[in-house]
């Protein structure tokens, strides 16, 4: 073996090593997604089947003969590949609602009726019903908050909306001004506005449950993008603020010079080269709103956020993971989708390199 | 196309720091005015606060008779290429050009019309869709001195422009920058504190020291006829050479005496320096001025310490009273080091320095 050989083999050790890291890395932090999502388009029955489906089915198949009671209805068990009997009634309405809300694959009592009269000629008779992947996402919405669910999801969004704007404002503007300007106590301050983010939500609860309802502001989205504001505001001062640093002045004095008052110069000089970080900023602010749950329950009444609807229907799904699990991933897909969005704005690069 | 008039400038910052002195100069219409001076002495304050960028504490700008000094920048109708370039790096080359031309409001056809021309003048015409990191330093540069002249305006100002470009490209810019001065004919404030530059492309050199104007003059002026110790130090690689010296009348002239020399002078310096018998003062001559000659005819011989060939000439120093003496020789015959240099001294290029002051005499 000379020494190139050796050398390459090595090299390939190496690689191998490094991509079998990462692909456990990946598949951890995968997985558990994977477990939610997949949890989520399971009926009941499946969800709570030892050993767990890695997939749900798309179809049951049904065999019915009759019983000691009544019918017997069993459903075929892909893992087990066989019958398994799960219910011996004489209750039609029982066994159509049975079906919807625990196998997921509903029939009519007329559709079952039907099938019944088969038994006449064969015993036992075999049929197939489409699951209803999507069953758990519709009781989620009917369920949850008994109809509340999508007032409260356009609720939060409006929060987050109004959480963005408040905070990249005003955080925008302090950051700026701490960027740009020199004052007595300036690093006093900006390490000061972090301050409120060492107290926990619920720390601060009562004081500002108190504070909202002086203001009219109980119960209302526009309180509590104000609380969440408060957070994120800090968070983007100081994300602002180095990005301003960042931006060599002489860029605004060039547009100054050049013929732009001060407001065009922030509008088309200082704003396109932050907007990377003020990017990075909406998606904290929207993430920390999105997703707070603690101070959205103190501070409302009969106006919940969607994070307090699905909190509420977790709490209530016992006996029900897959419903649970259809709100979380209900609850994350906006975020996921926001982050998305807004990553090309983080990216955001001028022939190849960022500011 | 404009003249510019400084009256009495003046920049503090906080209590102590005076950066610029009471300035007091001319700039004529279409002239190219070099301000030169070491780091520190005010160059790029005064340019900026000719640009509006930095408020004048005292004195008053006058472009072409309007007083511009409480103006904001946009209004002063003048242009300027940043020491780091300054070019938007959102943008493409031909956005930072048009960037100004939009502002005023100028039609799409005029915009690219100009565009264009002064993409053509400064070479960057195929880069016109490029964004500005996908340039070479030297390029960015192009594009700033193009955003900066697409506005016509009445003054350019230009900050060290060059100091970021390696040394060829930087003399090779140099000579470009001229050359479009050359054809806009623009009035034109340029910093830097590289004298061979400001030398080489100056109309008129003003040389600055603390906050103070030491000399303004042409090239030729401030490098043979020096105002002070200090032009006579800073202009010219290498520099003049200083000897201190004493006025000594005997047989019938005045010398210049020090331990090593006794040098006659010509009647027209002895002229100069009549009356001032037994004064000390500083001597200076620059390293061309003092030639090779016989040991005969030689003011003043010496070993030679060093000599450094240059090519197209020599450079050899000796050591006078623990100060080095350079002189620039032609490049043969070589000398070498240990060897006894005899040197003779220009009498038309003595120059005479009051030892207090430092001026000339
Ligand atoms: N913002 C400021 N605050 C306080 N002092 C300043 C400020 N800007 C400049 N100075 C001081 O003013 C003096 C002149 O500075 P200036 O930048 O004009 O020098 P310069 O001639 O351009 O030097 P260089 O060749 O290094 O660029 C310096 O002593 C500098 O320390
Ligand atoms: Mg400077």
């Amino acid at each position: 073996m000379n020494k190139k050989t050796r050398r390459n083999i090595h090299r390939a050790a190496k690689r191998t090593t490094f991509y079998i890291f990462v692909t456990g890395v990946v598949i951890a932090m995968l997985l558990p997604i994977y477990f939610v999502v997949s949890l989520s388009f399971l009926s009941t029955r499946e969800a709570y089947r030892y050993p767990l489906p890695l997939l749900p089915e798309l179809k049951i198949h049904y065999k019915m003969t009759h019983g000691e009671r009544g019918y017997l209805l069993s459903v075929y068990d892909q893992i087990d590949k066989e019958y398994q009997t799960v219910m011996d009634t004489q209750d039609l309405d029982k066994m159509s609602v049975y079906m919807k809300s625990q196998l997921g694959a509903p029939m009519s009592v007329s559709e079952i009726q039907q099938q019944i009269a088969r038994l006449d000629t064969e015993d036992p008779i075999y049929f197939t019903r489409r699951k209803n992947l999507l069953y758990n996402y519709q009781t989620f919405f009917q369920v949850a908050g008994t109809g509340q669910a999508v007032p409260a999801l356009i609720r939060s969004l409006e929060i987050c909306a109004m959480t963005i704007v408040i905070s990249l404002f005003i955080g925008g503007m302090a950051g700026y001004a701490f960027a740009r300007y020199y004052f007595k106590g300036r690093n006093a301050l900006k390490f000061s506005v972090l301050f409120v983010r060492m107290f926990p939500g619920v720390a601060i609860a009562m004081p500002m449950v108190i504070i909202l309802v002086n203001m009219g502001f109980y119960d209302q989205p526009i309180g509590l993008s104000l609380v969440y504001s408060v957070g994120s505001i800090a968070l983007t001062i100081w994300i602002t603020a180095s990005i301003f640093m960042g931006i060599p002045i002489s860029l605004e004095e060039a547009a100054q010079v050049f013929g732009a008052t001060k407001i065009q110069t922030f509008i088309r000089i200082t704003l396109p080269l932050a907007l990377p970080g003020l990017a990075a900023c909406a998606m904290y602010a929207f993430l920390g709103a999105w997703n707070e749950t603690v101070a959205a329950i103190i501070l409302t009444q009969f106006n919940p956020t969607f994070s307090v609807v699905v909190y509420q229907t977790v709490l209530g799904a016992v006996g029900q993971v897959n419903l649970a699990a259809a709100g979380g991933i209900v609850m994350a897909l906006p975020a996921v989708l926001f982050t998305f969005f807004i990553r090309r704005y983080i990216h955001q690069m001028w022939g190849g390199v960022t500011v | 196309m404009a003249t510019l008039q400084l009256k009495n400038l003046t920049k503090r910052f906080g209590k102590k720091v005076v950066a610029v002195k009471g300035i007091n100069l001319e700039v004529h219409d279409g002239e190219y005015l070099v301000l030169l001076g070491p780091s520190g002495c005010g160059k790029t304050t005064t340019l900026r606060m000719i640009a509006g960028l930095e408020e004048a504490t005292d004195g008053e700008i006058i472009l072409d008779g309007v007083d511009i000094t409480d103006l904001p920048p946009r209004k002063r109708d003048i242009s300027m290429v940043f020491q780091s370039y300054a070019v938007w790096p959102h943008m493409t080359v031909y956005e930072n050009i048009a960037f100004a031309l939009k502002l005023k409001k100028l039609s799409r056809s005029e915009i690219d019309r100009t565009v264009r021309e002064v993409a053509g003048m400064t070479k960057i015409g195929d880069y016109l869709d490029r964004y500005p990191t996908q340039l070479s330093g030297g390029q960015r540069q192009r594009v700033a001195v193009a955003r900066a002249i697409a506005v016509k305006p009445k003054l350019f100002l230009m900050d060290e422009p060059l100091s970021n470009l390696d040394a060829k490209l930087r003399v090779a810019t140099r000579t470009e920058l001229k050359a479009i001065h050359n054809k806009t004919h623009a009035t034109t404030v340029f910093v830097t504190h590289d004298q061979s530059e400001a030398m080489s492309i100056a109309d008129r050199i003003v040389i600055m020291k603390d906050g103070e104007i030491m000399q303004i003059g042409t090239p030729e002026e401030v490098y043979n006829e020096s105002a002070s110790i200090f032009v006579a130090d800073f202009i010219g690689t290498p520099p003049t050479n200083f000897i201190d010296v004493q006025v000594v009348a005997a047989g019938g002239t005045l010398h210049l005496v020090n331990p090593h020399l006794k040098l006659p002078l010509s009647p027209e310096n002895a002229a100069r320096l009549k009356g001032q018998e037994q004064r000390n003062l500083i001597l200076g001559i620059r390293p061309e001025n003092l030639t090779l000659t016989g040991e005969t005819e030689a003011n003043l011989s010496a070993p030679c310490l060093v000599a450094e060939p240059q090519g197209s000439h020599q450079v050899v120093s000796i050591e006078l009273d623990d100060k080095l003496l350079k002189i620039i020789a032609p490049a043969r015959p070589a000398v070498h080091s240990g060897e006894m240099v005899h040197l003779k001294f220009k009498q038309e290029s003595l120059r005479f320095f009051d030892p207090q002051t430092g001026q000339r005499i």
